[in-house]
């Protein structure tokens, strides 16, 4: 009797040649765009999308064309954060329009696509018994879809915010296998770090993608009465000690940006020169660095 | 997954492929030589997991559409109209909707939109189904497990309008 190897194809299913298919759609959508950057933690609470809006805004200023993905498909923040919420996605044949801000940042987001404000990511099934079993899958489909139907057009950056959990990471390589690079975001806490360092090793030794650097948000507090840099958070051990990566920034807290968060308003245009701000032009600015010489 | 006809031998093709009842697709293969055929039931997590996947049983030859995965089965997706005409397999031009191209992709996996009982929970009845979709597509899968989880709870063999009333108090969504 024949066994599996003998039998020449799945009897007419070809799903590894739709899985290819799937695959290929990606590809053909990102030869278009020159680096693409993970914003990633492992840990919650850092940032990470705050961040991830700041920096899409300071690459723009910058004069590059620059795209965001809200890989947070259940928590979605960056419609909100960077004042778009209310944008309709148009869509065609050849794909989905993207949000833009202002400044011509480009944006898609689950958020986009929800109905309410109060609305979950509830998936169309007979039943939500048992969902764990094909959520995940559905998650990673929906990131796929993101960064393939969307019509990015020529972008120099694509950055892609990745929700808390060392397992985001893995997802996205399958996906987009020639991943430029990761920026890793943590804060000056001991918790945050522990989590962290396992997020790196992941990047690093087990999926074998270049590290740009560590952000290190929220790193201290500036009185604004007498300009004294006061800590936030506790940890004892530097950031260089912490993690053997590049720094590429400390972004102090400052009450502003998360106002300007909620409020969807552009916070490094409203206040240019306040130390965050410089901050996160000088981590842009790093990360245009780590990237020069590749001519994609 | 692949099929063989233990009889001739032969790697069975591909025939068919039904429209989930209760959630289960049935695949039909044929032996190209005896033409005896098979069928393959997927129970509802199976079926989920190929949906949650967007691949299609038999293969699939049309193009994709747009964030088609996303735009068929997320049930709180906005139903405003969407900017563009598309056209259905009828060739109608489809009117608003979350996904015009809901009606040309994964067909198979295209459920009745009315709710249908769990395999072996309580019977619901027409009444109790008609205010069952009042209730906002949301909430909705939650309150109907919430509703079924209650009757059985309460040794009901049948959901009526009354088990609902009984019901509500345990949920925020009014129906």
């Amino acid at each position: 009797m024949k066994s599996y190897k003998d039998l020449p194809s799945d009897a007419g299913s070809n799903i590894i040649g739709q899985v290819a298919a799937q695959s290929t759609r990606v590809q053909k959508r990102l030869a278009s765009v020159k680096h693409t950057v993970a914003i990633m933690s492992g840990k919650g609470g850092v940032g990470k999308s705050s961040l991830t809006a700041n920096l899409a805004t300071a690459l723009t200023l910058k004069g590059n064309t620059v795209g965001v993905v809200d890989a947070d498909i259940n928590g979605p923040t960056l419609a909100k954060m960077m004042g778009v919420r209310n944008a309709t996605l148009e869509y065609s044949q050849t794909g989905v329009k993207p949000a833009t801000t202002a400044l011509g940042t480009k944006l898609i987001s689950m958020d986009l696509l929800l109905a309410e404000d109060d609305a979950p990511v509830i998936w169309n099934a007979h039943t939500q018994k048992d969902a764990f079993t094909w959520r995940s899958t559905m998650e990673v489909s929906a990131l796929r879809e993101f960064i393939a139907d969307t019509e990015w057009g020529e972008l120099d950056y694509l950055l892609l915010d990745l929700p808390p959990g060392t397992d985001r990471l893995p997802n996205l390589a399958e996906l987009v296998p020639d991943l430029g690079g990761v920026v890793v975001v943590t804060i000056p806490s001991e918790v945050s770090q522990l989590i962290v360092k396992k997020s790196v090793t992941m990047a690093k030794d087990i999926l074998k993608i270049p590290i740009i650097g560590v952000v290190e948000n929220m790193a201290f507090y500036i009185c604004q009465h007498c300009g004294e840099e006061e800590p936030l958070f506790s940890a004892e051990e530097s950031l260089n000690g912490a993690f053997q990566q590049a720094i590429l920034g400390s972004i102090p807290f400052d009450p502003r940006l998360a106002r300007a968060s909620d409020n969807g308003t552009l916070y490094l245009d409203e206040y240019p020169d306040v130390p965050a701000s410089k901050a996160l032009i000088g981590v842009a600015e790093k990360i245009q660095a780590f990237f020069q010489g590749d001519t994609k | 997954m692949k099929f063989l006809c233990t009889d001739c031998d032969t790697a069975m093709k591909f025939k068919d492929v039904t429209r989930p009842e209760q959630g289960s697709v049935t695949a039909l293969f044929e032996c190209p030589d005896c033409f005896t055929e098979i069928a393959m039931f997927l129970n509802p997590s199976e079926t989920q997991m190929l949906k949650s996947l967007d691949l299609k049983l038999g293969g699939n030859n049309e193009a994709a559409q747009p964030m088609q995965m996303i735009r068929s089965q997320l049930e709180t997706a906005k139903t405003e109209p969407v900017s563009v005409e598309a056209t259905t397999n009828s060739g109608e031009t489809a009117e608003g909707g979350k996904c015009p191209f809901t009606s040309v992709i994964s067909d198979a996996f295209q459920e009745e939109s009315t709710p249908t009982p769990e395999p072996t929970g309580p019977v619901w009845t027409p009444e109790a189904l008609e205010r069952l979709e009042r209730i906002p597509s949301f909430v909705r899968p939650m309150a109907k497990m919430g509703i079924e989880s209650f009757a059985k709870d309460n040794g009901h063999d049948e959901i009526t309008g009354e088990v609902m009333d009984a019901a509500r108090g345990n949920f925020p969504a009014q129906f």
